[in-house]
């Protein structure tokens, strides 16, 4: 394939796109020093692998990649060369401008995407957890490149609503495959314990069943299935449990007030926090904290 | 109309039955909760999650399947795991994780305390085997490695010690999970000084002793009103599983045997004398001052099989471990017997009884150009059930053994209960109920309010469900490739520490 670098400051096939920053492929022959020193990247990164062997540190992390890789940065990660410099092979990549990035690393797509902002969400922090930058022996991002390729350049009726859609299906594609590639879709306790532990490192989130079950790699309802198998529990009744557990611990320190304990772990009002937990318990929040600080 | 509720706080969840006085069972339901591996030897659990589990699955059941058939709790009586610590401060509030069975955060002390001559004398006088599982290494390593968690713990509990606190108000451990501590002279029933000493605790750091018999206190009113059960409803401190597993196994007698096989596995009998072993390779846990556990655990149960299915399994669909596992069993029997001289050692997980080894790994021996996939699977299965017999062999050269009852999700699958049969030559019967540690605890309630008048009595009313008869063609196939199972697990003790050690720094 023929080497090409669009750019959005420069080239005018993205002039309808600007959140396509950058879209290329490099046929690198030589090593140049400090071709590829440490960056921030502010966008999406998606870098395929077409020949050769790339060694590069992604969020301080070593990787190697192998013809058929396809490795992610994400924005406000850090990515450089191994070497500082940019291996010998060819590569394909895209640049996506992201609208906003939201705590948590929560991306928002822009208005180009057809992606729902809860589906964009989702993939973010999918992307974010999954904490392996590098999906191996992806071909069908490969074929997509292609295909955004040669709607760029024939520039044919419907290209603008081709090449969006084609950018969404990339994210999608690359979100599915990075669950697929984390849980292996065998060890059920394994994928779960995953969960469980992204769910409890940001309890005040308002989760929701697609969210949970995305980070698993299953449907809502094969989701909703397993989890009551496993644990006797629905998701969100799971959940609750974790979030109930969660303010026992903060109830028994003195110092934090009952509301911060309900927003903390993911209540949305103290009422709301109230009742839940003295169904389950027998106590309200307060009783159980009377309880256990004038016994002994 | 009357009912027992038996509670069992396993490793991996909460597991409740309803039985009514005849030991029928009327209900059972289950929930999960998760292990933490925050550091490779760690194995931890959050109390407050457990707690929270086994009383909203509690709240369920009262609700679903006992209130509105109209039974009235007569007792609730509860079963938990060996081995746990949690250390809890003042208020009672927990400081930090419970610390399961399966940590092995204190392997150095354990090895320093097992070449001791007081590791020999504490082996003898608690026990428990040096290792460690034991919460008396593992208060020495908090100790050691959590000075500040050390000093500020006001008790050193097991985690239904907690659960118990929690429901009743009161710091309660009953003999048998004591006598699983490391800490408790088994001889006298008192918390040994020695142990204490070489922990660095003194008895009040201790909960308080008690017979499996024994009503720590009553519900607290805020958790009768919420579960719907009055003040007479009676809370029972009950025992370890491993106990309940035996009683409920209704082998009673010097000359039967239980076998355990869930995750991990054990082989246990019953008697009024402990095992003696120079070797220190058994386990003597209290029942009763009149009833001694004794036998050996392995690592390696239907976890290892698990690993197989996962790693080598045909998934029908996501997650589908259950068909996955049903359909390599259906191939394994199509294998004969010893899988055509292939050869498997279970010890993913280092090995408990017999070896004592945590350095020892798994391997297939013998592997030839003919041998399949097929071989494989039955050859895995082969392995972990030739462990659980050097396990038996062990406990033979003490008592003879003329029967056997196997218990437990692998132990249980009829193509493993006949293998068993097999491998040891002997009868093996399997109990009508899922649960025998359930059932253990509905006898030993029963016991108690005088449905039995003692516990012999009480074991001797479990039915047996299905006899599998030894096959003695087989059982010659096995005992020559046993033998050599056994030879290799010795022969390659100097390789597991190599292999150990490379595993560790990669």
């Amino acid at each position: 394939m023929n080497q090409f670098f669009l750019h959005h400051s420069q080239s005018k096939e993205l002039s309808g796109f600007p959140h396509i920053l950058e879209f290329a492929i490099r046929k690198n022959n030589t090593i140049q020093l400090n071709s590829l020193s440490l960056t921030t990247s502010d966008c999406i990164r998606i870098y395929y692998i077409m020949e050769g062997k790339f060694e590069w540190i992604i969020q301080n992390r070593h990787t190697i990649l192998y013809p058929g890789d396809v490795a992610v940065i994400l924005p406000g990660q850090t990515f450089q060369g191994e070497n500082d410099f940019l291996d010998i092979g060819s590569l394909f990549w895209i640049h996506i401008k992201v609208d906003r990035v939201e705590s948590n690393m929560q991306m928002v797509l822009g208005k180009w995407s057809g992606l729902s902002e809860r589906e964009s969400l989702t993939i973010g922090r999918i992307l974010h957890l999954s904490q392996t930058p590098v999906l191996v022996k992806m071909k069908p991002i490969l074929s997509i490149l292609q295909l955004i390729q040669t709607e760029l350049f024939q520039q044919q009726i419907g290209y603008t609503t081709r090449v969006n859609q084609l950018i969404d299906e990339l994210l999608i594609l690359i979100a599915r495959q990075s669950t697929l590639q984390n849980n292996l879709q065998r060890d059920f306790p394994q994928a779960f314990i995953k969960l469980e532990q992204a769910l409890r490192k940001n309890l005040a989130h308002q989760w929701t069943v697609e969210e949970m079950a995305a980070l698993v790699g299953l449907g809502t309802t094969a989701f909703t299935e397993r989890v009551k198998s496993y644990t006797g529990f629905s998701p969100l009744n799971y959940l609750i449990n974790i979030r109930i557990s969660e303010a026992i611990k903060l109830l028994r320190r003195d110092n934090v007030k009952v509301t911060a304990i309900a927003l903390d772990t993911g209540f949305y009002s103290s009422q709301h926090f109230s009742t839940t937990f003295k169904k389950l318990t027998g106590y309200t929040p307060g009783e159980f904290r009377k309880r256990d600080s004038l016994k002994n | 109309m009357e009912c027992i509720i038996t509670i069992e706080l396993g490793t991996n969840g909460v597991r409740l039955f309803a039985f009514d006085l005849k030991g029928n069972v009327i209900s059972s339901t289950k929930a999960s909760y998760p292990t933490f591996h925050s550091e490779p030897d760690y194995s931890e659990q959050d109390p407050e999650q457990i707690f929270i589990t086994m009383l909203y699955v509690l709240k369920n059941f009262l609700i679903e399947s006992i209130h509105p058939k109209k039974y009235k709790v007569q007792s609730i009586c509860f079963i938990a795991s060996m081995h746990s610590l949690l250390a809890v401060d003042a208020h009672g509030a927990p400081l930090g994780n419970v610390i399961t069975w399966a940590d092995n955060r204190g392997k150095k002390e354990a090895l320093d305390l097992k070449n001791s001559q007081l590791g020999k004398k504490l082996y003898e006088a608690t026990g428990t085997p040096i290792h460690p599982m034991s919460p008396l290494l593992k208060i020495l390593w908090l100790k050691k490695n959590d000075p500040e968690r050390f000093a500020q713990t006001h008790k050193f509990l097991t985690l239904k010690s907690y659960i118990l606190q929690q429901l009743t108000g009161e710091y309660v451990i009953d003999y048998s999970l004591a006598s699983a501590t490391g800490l408790l002279n088994i001889h006298t029933m008192k918390w040994e000084g020695q142990a204490l000493d070489y922990a660095g605790i003194t008895v009040d750091r201790l909960p308080e002793l008690c017979s499996v018999f024994t009503t720590p206190g009553k519900l607290r009113k805020e958790y009768q009103t919420s579960l719907g059960l009055s003040a007479s409803t009676r809370i029972m401190i009950g025992s370890s599983d491993g106990c309940m597993a035996t009683l409920g196994a209704g082998v009673w007698g010097e000359d039967k045997a239980t076998i355990t096989i869930e995750d991990s596995g054990a082989v246990r009998v019953v008697g009024k004398q402990v095992l003696r072993d120079e070797k220190k390779r058994f386990f003597n846990y209290l029942l009763t001052e009149n009833h001694y556990i004794s036998g050996g655990p392995t690592n390696s149960g239907g976890v290892i099989f698990e690993w197989f299915a996962n790693q080598f399994g045909e998934f029908k669909g996501p997650f589908d471990l259950e068909y996955t596992i049903e359909s390599l069993i259906h191939e394994a029997s199509n294998v004969v017997t010893g899988s055509e001289g292939l050869l498997f050692l279970p010890y993913l997980l280092g090995e408990r009884a017999p070896l004592w080894n945590p350095n020892a790994r798994g391997s297939y021996f013998g592997i030839n150009i003919k041998h399949e996939r097929k071989h494989f699977i039955r050859a895995t299965i082969e392995g972990i059930l030739y462990e659980i017999y050097s396990i038996g062999k062990m406990v033979e050269e003490h008592r003879s053994i003329t029967s056997l009852s196997v218990n437990g999700s692998f132990a249980a699958i009829p193509f493993c209960s006949q293998l068993i049969a097999d491998i040891f030559n002997k009868p093996v019967s399997t109990i009508n109920k899922a649960n025998s540690a359930g059932l253990g605890a509905f006898l030993l309630t029963a016991t108690d309010m005088g449905i039995y008048r003692n516990l012999d009595e009480a074991a001797k009313s479990v039915t047996f469900h299905e006899t599998f008869h030894p096959r003695h063609h087989d059982h010659k196939v096995y005992a020559q490739y046993y033998q050599l199972f056994e030879r290799l697990s010795l022969k390659l003790e100097d390789e597991f520490e190599m292999i150990a050690n490379l595993q560790q720094k990669s």
